[in-house]
C-alpha cells in the first residue's frame, strides 16, 4: 500500500476575539496508506474537526503541510469529496442531481454521469427516490445522497465529519453497514472524524486520537469483520475500549453514563 | 389485527375530506370577512356615521367606478386638459378633442397607465438589483463597493426621496417619475435581498459543492443561484406590493397622468357628491389589481420553489 496522505508538522492556531490563542492543532505527524479506514477520535473542541478541514483544504494550516502524494493540499478539490456533519444536501436539487452534482462540476459527458449517477444510486439503495426532492426523505436517506455524492465524485479519499452523528441509533448501524460495503468494494481510503468509540471500533483500521489537538496515539484496530457486538465484546476490543478511553481522560463511568 | 386494503382505503378517503373540510373552512372564513367588511363599510358610510360626507357607501364606490371605466363625462368637462399626453395625441392628429375615442376620457387609459409604468419599473429594478446582488456573489468586490453606497439610499425613506424625483423629471414625464422613483426603490429592495438570500444559503452547503469539485461559475449557477430563490421571490412580491402604493403616490404628488392623478384631482372634489366615489373607487381598484397580480405570483413562486417545504406553504 503506497502513502497517500501526510500529515507533517501540522499547526493550526486561532486568535480568539480576546486575543487568546487557541492551538487547535499543534504539530500533528502521521501518514495514511491508500484504501485505509481511519477513525479520528477526540472530545468535542479538540481538533479533529479542524484536521479534516485543513485536509479539505477549507482551513489552511497555521504551519507545517498536508500532502496528497506529494503535493500540499491548497484548497479544496473533488480529489477530498466530503461528507459533512450537517445536512448539506442540495434541497432545490432531485436526488439524482445532488448525486451528479460532483461529475456535473467536473464536466463529464452526459452519458458517463448517467451511467455513475445510476451506478452509485442503486449502491445506497435510492434508486427508486432519484427523482424525489430531498425534503421527501428520511434524514438516514439524506445521508445516502450525500454519501451518494462524495463517493460519485470519484475521489480516491473520502472525508467524513461525523456524518451520522446526528441520526438514532438504528440508521446510524444500517449507514455503517452501507459505507464499508462501498469501502469494501472501492477501497478508498476513509478519514472519518467521531467522537463515538463504538462507532470508531466499528468501522476503523486505525484510530488516531487527538486530545487538545495533540496527536496521542495511533492505534491499529484488527479485530475482525463484520465487528458485531460479540467482537466488541472480545478482550481485545474491551481493551481498545478502554485505552482510548484512558487517553481521552474519560472514566468508565463517565463513559457508561455517556 | 391486521390492516387491510379497506382500512387503508378508508384512511385516505378520510385525510381526502378533512383537506376538502379544510378548504370549505377557508372559503367560509374569506366570504365572512369580505361580508364584515362591506357591512363596516356600508355602516361608516350611513348617515349616522361622522364620517358620511368622505366614504361613500360600497355600491356607490363600484357604481362611479364602472360607469367612468370606458368613458367619463366628468373628466371631458374637468380633468382632460391635465393630460399631456392625450393633448400630444391631439396635435398628431390634428383634430379636436373630440376626435378622441371615448376610452382617452375614461379612467381605464389612467389605470393602464400606471400599471404599464409600475411593470416596467419593477421589471428595471428587479433586473438592476439581482444584476448587482448576484454578480457580488461571484465578484465580492463588487458587494464591497456597492454595500455602502445602498446602505446609505436604503436608510432614505423612499417616501421622502419620492418628491425629490417629481422635482427633478418635473410633472411633465409621468413615465420618467414614476419609473425612476420605484426601479430606485426596487433596485435598492432586489439588491439586499439577493445578498441577503446568498448570506443565508448554509456554509456547510457552500462547502461541500467546493469539496465536490465545484467551481465559482458551477456553485453560482447549481448553487447560489437555485438556493436564493425562495428569498428573492419574497423580496418581489415586497418589492411589487409597495410599488403599487408607491407609483400610485407619486402620480399623487405630481405627473399629469395615471391613477394616482385622478386621485389628486378628484380630491379637489372631495365635497362634492362624486369626489368620495371616485377616490375610494380608484384605491379600491388598486387593491385589488395587487392583491390579484399577488396571487398569480404566489402560484409562479409556488412552483419555482417546490423543493421547498416553506415555499409551498408560503408561496415564498
Amino acid at each position: 500500500m503506497s502513502t497517500v496522505v501526510n500529515f507533517e508538522n501540522l499547526w493550526c492556531v486561532f486568535e480568539h476575539r480576546s486575543g487568546q490563542l487557541v492551538h487547535a492543532l499543534e504539530d500533528v505527524n502521521f501518514s495514511v496508506d491508500s484504501g485505509e479506514f481511519v477513525c479520528v477520535v477526540g472530545r468535542s473542541g479538540h481538533g479533529k474537526t479542524t484536521l479534516l478541514r485543513v485536509l479539505a483544504g477549507l482551513q489552511p494550516p497555521t504551519a507545517g503541510a498536508v500532502k496528497l502524494g506529494d503535493t500540499a493540499v491548497t484548497g479544496p478539490g473533488s480529489d477530498r469529496a466530503m461528507v459533512f456533519q450537517q445536512d448539506t444536501v442540495f434541497p432545490w436539487l432531485h436526488v439524482r442531481e445532488n448525486v451528479e452534482f460532483g461529475l456535473r462540476a467536473n464536466r463529464l459527458p452526459e452519458d458517463e454521469r448517467n451511467e455513475i449517477t445510476d451506478y452509485w444510486l442503486s449502491a445506497v439503495g435510492l434508486e427508486e427516490f432519484a427523482d424525489s426532492w430531498p425534503r421527501e426523505l428520511s434524514g438516514g436517506m439524506r445521508k445516502r445522497v450525500a454519501l451518494a455524492s462524495a463517493m460519485a465524485v470519484g475521489s480516491d479519499v473520502v472525508l467524513m465529519d461525523e456524518p451520522f452523528g446526528s441520526l438514532d441509533y438504528f440508521t446510524r448501524r444500517n449507514l455503517h453497514e452501507v459505507l464499508l460495503n462501498l469501502w469494501f468494494e472501492t477501497k478508498k481510503t476513509i478519514f472519518f472524524v467521531t467522537h463515538d468509540i463504538e462507532e470508531a471500533l466499528i468501522l476503523a483500521d486505525r484510530v488516531v486520537l487527538l486530545a487538545e489537538g495533540k496527536l496521542v496515539d495511533d492505534i491499529a484496530v484488527t479485530l475482525p469483520r463484520p465487528r458485531n457486538e460479540d467482537v466488541r465484546a472480545t478482550p481485545e476490543a474491551v481493551g481498545i475500549f478502554k485505552l482510548i478511553l484512558a487517553h481521552l481522560g474519560i472514566t468508565e463511568e463517565e463513559a457508561t453514563q455517556a | 389485527m391486521t390492516t387491510t386494503d379497506s382500512d387503508v382505503l378508508n384512511v385516505r378517503a378520510a385525510a381526502h375530506r378533512a383537506r376538502r373540510r379544510s378548504k370549505i373552512a377557508y372559503t367560509l372564513y374569506l366570504v365572512f370577512g369580505l361580508a364584515v367588511f362591506f357591512l363596516l363599510w356600508q355602516l361608516i358610510a350611513s348617515p349616522i356615521s361622522p364620517l358620511f360626507y368622505l366614504i361613500p357607501p360600497p355600491l356607490d364606490a363600484f357604481r362611479h367606478f364602472a360607469e367612468n371605466l370606458m368613458f367619463s363625462q366628468r373628466m371631458v368637462d374637468r380633468f382632460v386638459h391635465a393630460c399631456p399626453e392625450l393633448l400630444d395625441e391631439l396635435e398628431v392628429t390634428g383634430g379636436g378633442m373630440f376626435d378622441l375615442p371615448d376610452y382617452c376620457f375614461g379612467y381605464i387609459l389612467h389605470l393602464v397607465r400606471t400599471t404599464r409604468n409600475i411593470m416596467i419599473a419593477v421589471t428595471l429594478g428587479t433586473v438592476f438589483g439581482l444584476s448587482v446582488g448576484l454578480s457580488s456573489l461571484v465578484f465580492p468586490r463588487i458587494a464591497d463597493v456597492v454595500t455602502p453606497i445602498a446602505g446609505f439610499f436604503g436608510t432614505t425613506p423612499i417616501f421622502i426621496a419620492a418628491p425629490f424625483f417629481v422635482i427633478w423629471f418635473g410633472i411633465e414625464y409621468p413615465l420618467m417619475t414614476t419609473v425612476g422613483v420605484v426601479v430606485f426603490y426596487t433596485t435598492l429592495l432586489m439588491y439586499f435581498f439577493s445578498r441577503r438570500a446568498a448570506d443565508n444559503i448554509p456554509v456547510g452547503i457552500i462547502e461541500s459543492a467546493l469539496t465536490l469539485g465545484g467551481d465559482r461559475r458551477s456553485i453560482f449557477r447549481w448553487v447560489y443561484l437555485p438556493g436564493t430563490i425562495p428569498e428573492i421571490a419574497g423580496g418581489f412580491r415586497i418589492a411589487l406590493a409597495g410599488a403599487w402604493g408607491l407609483g400610485t403616490l407619486v402620480e399623487v404628488l405630481g405627473p399629469q397622468m395615471g391613477g394616482g392623478f385622478l386621485i389628486r384631482m378628484w380630491s379637489f372634489a372631495m365635497g362634492l357628491l362624486e369626489g368620495p366615489s371616485a377616490v375610494v373607487s380608484l384605491i379600491l381598484f388598486f387593491g385589488v389589481l395587487a392583491v390579484v397580480v399577488d396571487g398569480i405570483l404566489v402560484l409562479v413562486i409556488r412552483y419555482i420553489t417546490r423543493w421547498s417545504e416553506a415555499g409551498r406553504k408560503l408561496g415564498l
